[in-house]
């Protein structure tokens, strides 16, 4: 492993335009981050079509730098704006905009980069010591075993996304409708193509998720009518704290990295959960909670360092099984399958070198995104003015061609604009969309795997049951569901309580 | 009944009314089994996918309605909280901590931009990328900017919408290797 990452890091040193690509893949990450209203998944389908041409390594390691700085660069805007820039963010504004309004915005920018910085390290140094160990482990899953993890991951996003059960397993269900549609895996016959040539590949997985993440936010904002907010003043010297303000923040920042990471290896939820979660830990196991809220450091700290963590943890089901960790990962997903690699348990066999070459562009990329935001801070500050009426209409126009180019033919277009509809749709009737996305992702594993297995056993279903790795996932999706169940009856018995 | 049961009413019913249709739909896939069915045929699956939902959007209906007869003279007191976008998690935030994320929606301009993308999408071959997307970012831009701004932007709206298409058309077809539709202009 070890081998593999020098020759990483050989590969992407060799190559300058890796590294121009990472560098700028990283301030574009930073300044989709930043502003309020666009996000890191929109960064990465608007600049997907610019890695068409470029090589697999290349063009992957530059949107994995958009997805880091996009995450770190949310703090900028939640610190001086007080909103999120990104949904991973959202605590950072709890106590950032309190120390700048106190005048130590300075400080909480600086404070969130530093957090941000350790955070991704730690992520994505276990995400390196962890994803080859699972992947030679998930190589021995036969179809009994994927079975249950695709249905362990569908029902787990499921039942933690949204406030209801019942809407988080019909939104999964409806995304395998729509993925159930064009040539049936094994036997290939046509299924609801209604006659309709272009349906019968089916929905292209990237024009899916574009639509759903792209689209729909640019549709929702742009019928947004936000006054534009004020930035506030900052003055940063040198790194913007000193030793004494993180010197007993250590375990915090690595409490929440190790949040961030458990977070993020759990299907479909990434950042935007383990912020809020690391910034409530963080506060109830303080000696002085009554602080939160005033404008202390731990905050920033609990919130940067667990977002950032997330993007290691994202990564490790995607690239041992395939199935994404959260928003960003489902469309590097998609890149991966556009650049000719399956993510998946043989991924690190059939392409060792260039999942290296990315390893290592992440860790460049994280360099390069807290220098970049020590160093580049006024400039990113100047972005927050930039309005989104110029930037909206030119990331559609991107993701146009991004659609456009995937076959070029216009049916894929038309499906961007169809799931960007079903996406604020579904927002509005309050529909979780990430248990719609792995739904559609995961419908064909699941489907091939259960009638692989069933072939393999004589129609035997049972055998799910005696094979130890998938009755292990089957008792942790039955587990996953009864915890659900029972928090979503006492809650319901609570507010009705609180009600009389 | 209130705006969130009426919500999870209509949702139930559109899904049911979904599966009932998808349902009905997997009659006609075709099946093909030359060694003897021992497992499950192209139409199984989604069968399942169509019966599970039917059966959980009925549970959905159904729930509603007994939640609408439980709460009908109650009053609605829920503290306000902050939840990530996925709704996995909720927190109260600290006291006097307020993020100034709350918009307000105007669906004329959702509406429009919507119309715009279909005209867009539309004309993208015919008349090809530059035109349709020179079109589709004046009308776009003009539709997101402030009206009293409008006048005064008007010339750098134009300019910088023909000027950024053939930006990306250079780009995009001499260096990134892409096809794009010439359309009226090839």
């Amino acid at each position: 492993m070890f081998s593999m990452l020098v020759a990483g890091f050989g590969s992407v040193f060799t190559d300058p335009l890796s590294i121009i690509m990472v560098f700028l893949g990283t301030v574009v990450g930073i300044i989709f981050g930043a502003l309020p209203g666009l996000t890191t998944v929109a960064g990465l389908s608007m600049f997907l079509p610019v890695t068409y041409a470029m090589a697999s390594g290349t063009g992957l390691s530059m949107l994995t730098a958009i997805y880091i700085g996009g995450i770190s660069g949310g703090l900028i805007s939640a610190i001086l704006l007080n909103i999120p820039g990104t949904p991973s963010s959202i605590a950072t504004c709890f106590e950032g905009s309190p120390m700048a309004k106190k005048g130590e915005a300075g400080k909480a920018l600086g404070l969130g980069v530093f957090a941000s910085l350790i955070g991704t390290v730690f992520g994505i140094s276990l995400m390196i010591v962890l994803s080859p160990t699972l992947a030679a482990l998930t190589i021995k899953f036969g179809p009994w075993e994927y079975f249950s993890v695709t249905i362990f991951a569908l029902t787990l996003i499921s039942a933690l996304c949204g406030k209801s059960v019942t809407k988080g397993v019909l939104s999964a269900l409806f995304g395998m409708m729509f993925a159930t549609v064009g040539l049936s895996p094994i036997d290939s016959a046509k299924r609801f193509t209604f006659g309709y040539l272009q349906l019968t590949s089916g929905f292209n997985l990237l024009a899916v998720l574009v639509g759903l993440y792209a689209i729909s936010e640019v549709l929702s904002t742009a019928g947004s009518d936000k006054p534009p907010a004020k930035v506030l003043a900052y003055k940063m010297k040198g790194l913007g704290f000193s030793i004494k303000d993180i010197s007993g923040q250590w375990f915090n920042m690595l409490r929440s990295s190790l949040i961030g990471l458990g977070i993020g290896i759990l299907p479909g939820i990434g950042g935007s959960t383990s912020n809020l979660i690391a910034y409530s830990v963080a506060k109830n196991s303080s000696k002085y909670p009554e602080k939160f809220g005033t404008g202390i450091p731990d905050g920033i700290i609990a919130s940067e360092s667990s977002n950032n963590a997330s993007i290691g943890g994202a990564m490790i089901p995607l690239l041992t099984l395939g199935i994404p960790g959260d928003g960003a990962t489902a469309i590097l997903l998609g890149g991966f399958m556009l650049h000719g690699m399956q993510p998946g348990p043989l991924l690190f066999q059939t392409n060792g070198a260039t999942v290296y070459h990315i390893f290592a562009s992440m860790i460049l990329a994280t360099f390069f995104m807290a220098i970049v935001m020590y160093a580049g801070m006024r400039f990113f500050v100047k972005i927050l003015k930039v309005p989104s009426n110029i930037l909206l209409p030119l990331i559609v126009v991107l993701c146009s061609i991004g659609a456009f180019a995937l076959n070029n033919r216009v049916f894929d277009m038309w499906s961007l604009l169809l799931f960007g509809l079903i996406g604020l749709a579904m927002a509005k009737a309050g529909i979780p969309g990430p248990p719609f996305i792995l739904g559609f992702i995961l419908e064909g594993a699941f489907e091939t795997n259960l009638r692989r297995g069933l072939e393999y056993s004589n129609g035997n279903f049972l055998e799910v049951f005696t094979r130890p790795i998938s009755a292990i996932f089957l008792t942790l999706t039955i587990l996953s569901l009864v915890l659900t169940l029972m928090r979503q009856y006492q809650s319901n018995k609570r507010l009705a309580s609180s009600k009389n | 009944m209130n705006k969130e049961l009426k919500k999870e009413l209509g949702v139930g019913i559109f899904f049911a009314a979904l599966s009932f249709a998808y349902l009905l739909g997997t009659t006609f896939v075709s099946t093909f089994s030359p060694f003897g069915n021992r497992g499950l045929d192209s139409k199984s699956v989604p069968m399942l996918i169509g019966g599970l939902a039917l059966v959980l959007s009925a549970s959905l209906i159904i729930s509603t309605c007994i939640k609408y007869r439980q709460t009908k003279a109650t009053t609605n007191l829920k503290k306000e909280q902050v939840c990530d976008s996925d709704e996995v998690v909720c927190i109260a935030p600290p006291d006097g901590v307020e993020i100034t994320d709350k918009t307000k929606k105007l669906p004329v301009k959702m509406v429009l931009s919507v119309v715009f993308l279909v005209l867009y999408f539309a004309l993208y071959q015919r008349i090809g990328f530059i035109l349709s997307s020179i079109f589709y970012l004046i009308a776009e831009i003009f539709l997101l900017t402030e009206k009293q701004k409008r006048k005064k932007w008007a010339l750098f709206i134009i300019l910088f919408s023909i000027g950024v298409t053939v930006l990306i058309y250079v780009v995009f077809t001499r260096y990134l290797t892409l096809f794009l539709p010439r359309g009226i202009l090839g």
